[in-house]
């Protein structure tokens, strides 16, 4: 690993060359949380790189600081210490009004919780994010693609667990984000469901080539990935590349 | 004493939403203020007045003549009903105090020689009453002496006919006949250097004024005011032949009326205004509570499962309202004292009663307290049995998804198509919650009704004194004369150095009659193509006034049930002719200032048998020459008053202006408190339980100005809504205020100038964005990461 300063040096002379596999780049990053009088520590300088494409599943007990790595990448969170560098540009030293523009051009959300605005319809709720992007596809196109043209019109009062949390992925996918972060996508659905849900959400990896990180404590969805991370107490506890996807029909839990 | 941990919780919610609580405690805060002011002020000055009254023998009746004989006045105390009578002589009188410019009008009324109680007594405040003997002394009224540096001892003149006079002033007093110190209606506010009573010997009074064994004016007390108009009637027989040219009962009397008509109004203000303010904190607690209730729900089904009763657990909301309430409450009463002590510094102004004092009534704290604690059952007890109704094991699930509400616009997808993101959140957001949307209007459209009522009567008064004082009567000085006079006293007016013109003017008692319908009134005769009166309506319309009919003020005109070509009976009320006249009613014109009927100059004067007569000059001056004028008019006898327009005109204004600067300020901010506590209620309560939405549409990349958009322009379209009807509202509020406030002394305009609509529709919609701004840091603060967690 290259020292901090290097890093930056070598990536202001250009020498990096601009299109990389590497899309990013996360260097000893360390979260900590005030609660109320004593300091909490979520990460405790994890480091990893992300590939461009590839789908990555990151496993780990509650606390482990996953869910906090997912929100430092979605630029929901900024971290207390360390480099998060996406496409060469560090994260860490965004503004909050960067930090929202980041997420609005390069991601994708999908919550445990799909999170729809409960008075927008299906089709509404992915226009919400057609409409503030540059080159949206066609809300249509994108339930289509998780196979809910059908319920278009439906508001989300209307739709199964499962339907919704697909019209949360027609959504994040919509505004044809470079990453889609997934945290717990099936964790509120039973298992028929659940393996339609990561069914889309593998498709969208395989034929748009978004990049995707999925957070999960089921480590029988890590047959998916092409990498799987494991955390542990805030740190990258190991990092385990997959020689061979399953398909969502072949995962068992 | 030991906090319960139900009390606990009860008190940490309220201080975590402080915003929130603060809205309705300071609505409370308002209202109960406006209650304690208003009713206490209310109190004050009937307690007041009732005991002047009583303690100084307020006549239950006043009867005018032209001249009465003692024996008279005896057999009118024979009367059956009649307790007592006086009689006195009253005279308007021109002063000249030394030192003061200009003339002055004082009324002098005539007091036994010897102090004794009688009706119309005065109170002495400085000085002394007559001693045995004295003739050329005076008891004058204390503003008047005061605002004219007339101490005890100081000489001034009266000129009576054109005989002058020379009074030393040996006490300075206050009457319960004057507590509102106006001449005459059209004076409408007391302007204490311009006039003032002086009570003199009756037996000066008899020589001044030649009334040996005589009298003006007859005072008396009834054993029943409900036959007063019984006895006047009789009264009226008996001194018919003395020239009876006014009967006023008690309730008619000048400064009375103006007193009760303020008191009434105190006590109407002091109902509506607090039963508003309340309604409005009622309604934010219904709004508040219900919400809070559906955020606990799991909360309140842990306590119920703890083995809180369904009671213990519904008593705790009405609790969270009895506590904002009762907080408000003793705030409240606590600015209300405060407020009430001002307000009678301001009656003082207006007032000379000898004590007026604010007393803290414990009664109204009780009251207050009690209709405080019913309004806040009343807005907390929805909640309250929602929460009651809740089951345990029920509330532990997800509570049912909301209903679905399309809006209309949907089902034109033309449109539909067209509108935003952000327009259909908002849209169907409001159509989800129609009733808070619709308390959301109402406030705004009564903050701005508030506004609008304020500014109305200024923008009113000041259109009906521009009408009255520029464009009615136009003169620049009014010469009123004692008695009557001929065309040379009119044509040595006019040759007054100064005076560029000059026009007689008649005022003449009459009773006025249609069927059985009577009253007394002052016909007022105006010249032929006069330039200084125009009889005209609010409109400025002119009435011709022809060679002989009436044009009726529409006040007297509603009362006798007149219209245009109807017939009305005049008779004389001065026993200078007999008989009675039909007249023919030309037109009704709306009047600012009293009950007047209008009628051509030369025509008048036929009916009184002269050729030509009028008993007062109207005179247009040089400008800058009023000094000059008043110089010389000090030097002519026979003057009863000096009346400049723009006096009148500048003294309503001053005095109206301070306390109508008051008045604004004051509803001013009522109306910001309204209509701030109500859309940040609504405001914050739709944002907790929207953050979910909202941080959600922050993780998809909308910043949050793009997000607080979608809660400002709900906000701003409400808004916009509540102007909409506001200003109908308070337009309809004004409509009734001109009818409350209009009687047979003056009548308000229904005028609102445009600039009061702007004004007030930009101060209200300030409010509206205040509002937002004060949600603006609850949106920025919004905290994505937990917010999502959280299971929906």
């Amino acid at each position: 690993m290259l020292p901090r300063c290097t890093a930056q040096r070598v990536r202001k002379l250009g020498i990096l060359p601009a299109a990389t596999p590497t899309i990013f780049d996360l260097r000893d990053v360390c979260k900590e949380y005030q609660m109320g009088e004593v300091v909490v520590p979520a990460l405790r300088g994890a480091t990893l790189t992300i590939q461009r494409g590839e789908l990555l599943v990151i496993l780990g007990p509650s606390g482990s600081g996953k869910s906090t790595l997912l929100n430092i990448i979605g630029g929901l969170d900024a971290p207390t210490r360390g480099e998060v560098l996406f496409r060469g540009e560090d994260l860490a030293q965004y503004s909050e009004a960067q930090r929202t523009q980041y997420r609005r051009k390069h991601i994708g959300f999908v919550f445990q919780f799909y999170n729809l605005m409960p008075n927008l319809t299906a089709e509404e709720n992915v226009e919400l994010a057609t409409e503030i992007s540059d080159d949206p596809m066609n809300p249509a196109e994108a339930l289509d693609m998780v196979q809910l043209d059908d319920r278009r019109t439906h508001f989300p009062s209307q739709l199964s667990g499962g339907e919704q949390q697909r019209v949360a992925i027609a959504r994040a996918v919509a505004k044809r984000p470079e990453i889609l972060l997934c945290d717990e996508p099936t964790g509120a659905l039973d298992i028929a469901t659940g393996k339609v849900v990561l069914d889309a959400l593998n498709e969208i990896n395989r034929r748009i080539g978004t990049t995707l990180i999925l957070i999960t404590h089921n480590a029988s969805i890590a047959g998916l990935a092409d990498r799987v991370i494991q955390m542990r107490d805030g740190h990258v506890h190991s990092i385990t590349a997959n020689t061979d996807r399953k398909s969502v029909e072949d995962l068992v839990w | 004493m030991v906090v319960s941990a139900f009390h606990k919780k009860l008190f940490r919610t309220m201080f975590q939403s402080w915003g929130q609580s603060l809205g309705v405690v300071m609505v409370v805060l308002c209202g109960i203020a406006a209650y304690i002011c208003f009713h206490s002020a209310y109190l004050n000055l009937s307690l007041t007045r009732d005991t002047y009254y009583a303690q100084n023998r307020l006549a239950d009746f006043e009867i005018m003549v032209e001249r009465a004989p003692e024996t008279a006045v005896f057999k009118l105390e024979r009367l059956p009903g009649v307790r007592q009578v006086r009689k006195r002589i009253v005279e308007d009188v021109n002063v000249d105090i030394e030192g003061v410019n200009e003339p002055r009008v004082g009324r002098l009324i005539s007091m036994p020689a010897r102090r004794s109680p009688v009706i119309n007594d005065i109170v002495i405040l400085s000085g002394r009453y007559f001693e045995a003997g004295e003739q050329r002394v005076a008891v004058v009224s204390n503003q008047f002496a005061e605002s004219n540096g007339l101490a005890l001892g100081d000489r001034f003149q009266i000129s009576v006919d054109s005989k002058k006079y020379s009074l030393r002033v040996v006490g300075l007093a206050a009457s319960p006949e004057y507590v509102y110190m106006i001449r005459n209606v059209q004076a409408l506010i007391p302007s204490p250097e311009r006039f003032g009573i002086l009570w003199v010997p009756e037996e000066f009074a008899e020589t001044a004024l030649d009334m040996k064994s005589a009298c003006n004016n007859i005072v008396g007390l009834v054993d029943n005011p409900e036959d007063l108009d019984k006895i006047l009637d009789e009264a009226d027989k008996v001194l018919d032949p003395y020239g009876v040219f006014a009967k006023t009962k008690r309730e008619d009397q000048l400064s009375n009326r103006f007193i009760s008509d303020e008191i009434k109004g105190l006590g109407v203000s002091a109902k509506i205004i607090p039963t508003l303010f309340l309604g409005i904190a009622a309604l934010i607690l219904l709004i508040l509570l219900n919400r809070m209730v559906r955020t606990e729900r799991t909360q309140i089904g842990l306590m119920k499962a703890f083995g809180y009763s369904n009671w213990a657990v519904g008593f705790h909301y009405i609790e969270y309202g009895l506590i904002l309430c009762v907080i408000g409450c003793v705030g409240g009463f606590a600015l209300g004292q405060w407020m009430a002590g001002g307000m009678m510094k301001l009656y003082v102004q207006f007032y000379q009663f000898p004590i007026l004092e604010s007393r803290i009534y414990l009664d109204v704290l009780a009251r207050s307290m009690g209709i405080t604690l019913v309004f806040a059952t009343l807005g907390a007890l929805s909640a309250a049995i929602q929460a009651a109704r809740i089951q345990p094991a029920e509330s532990m699930r997800a509570e049912a998804p909301s209903r679905v509400n399309r809006v209309w616009l949907e089902y034109i997808p033309v449109l539909w198509k067209r509108v935003s993101f952000t327009w259909k959140m908002i849209l169907r957001n409001i159509s989800r919650n129609r009733f808070r949307s619709a308390v959301n209007c109402f406030g705004v459209a009564i903050s701005l009704s508030l506004l609008l009522m304020g500014f109305f009567m200024t923008d009113s008064i000041d259109f009906g004194m521009k009408f009255q004082f520029r464009d009615a009567q136009r003169e620049d000085v009014k010469v009123s004369f004692q008695r009557e006079q001929g065309r040379d006293v009119l044509y040595e007016a006019s040759r007054f150095p100064h005076v560029r013109r000059a026009e007689g003017l008649l005022e003449y008692p009459f009773e006025i009659r249609s069927v059985w319908r009577k009253k007394d009134i002052v016909v007022i005769g105006i010249e032929k193509g006069s330039e200084m009166r125009k009889v005209m309506n609010f409109a400025r319309e002119t009435f011709s006034l022809g060679d002989g009919g009436l044009v009726l003020a529409e006040s007297l005109a509603e009362e006798l049930q007149v219209g245009p070509g109807d017939t009305v009976t005049l008779e004389p009320l001065m026993g200078r002719i007999e008989g009675e006249f039909e007249v023919p009613v030309r037109a009704v014109a709306q009047q600012f200032l009293g009950t007047a009927a209008y009628m051509d100059h030369a025509a008048l004067s036929r009916m009184l048998d002269e050729s030509y007569v009028i008993n007062s000059a109207l005179l247009r001056l040089e400008s800058g020459s009023r000094d000059a004028i008043n110089k010389t008019l000090k030097e002519i006898g026979g003057i009863a008053a000096v009346t400049f327009n723009d006096d009148a005109y500048q003294s309503i204004q001053d005095t109206l202006g301070k306390s109508m600067v008051i008045t604004n300020t004051v509803l001013l901010i009522f109306a910001g408190v309204i209509a701030f506590s109500i859309i940040y209620n609504i405001t914050a309560v739709s944002l907790s339980e929207r953050q979910r939405e909202l941080a959600s549409l922050r993780v998809l990349g909308l910043s949050t100005q793009e997000v607080g958009g979608i809660v400002y322009f709900e906000n701003m379209l409400m808004g916009a809504l509540g102007l909409l009807f506001g200003v109908p509202m308070g337009m309809g509020i004004c409509a009734l205020l001109v009818e409350a406030y209009s009687n047979d002394m003056f009548r308000l305009p229904f005028y609102i100038d445009r600039s009061t609509y702007v004004i007030s529709i930009l101060l209200t919609y300030s409010f509206v964005l205040l509002a937002n701004l004060a949600v603006r840091r609850k949106i920025q603060n919004l905290d994505l990461v937990e917010v999502l967690k959280e299971r929906e």
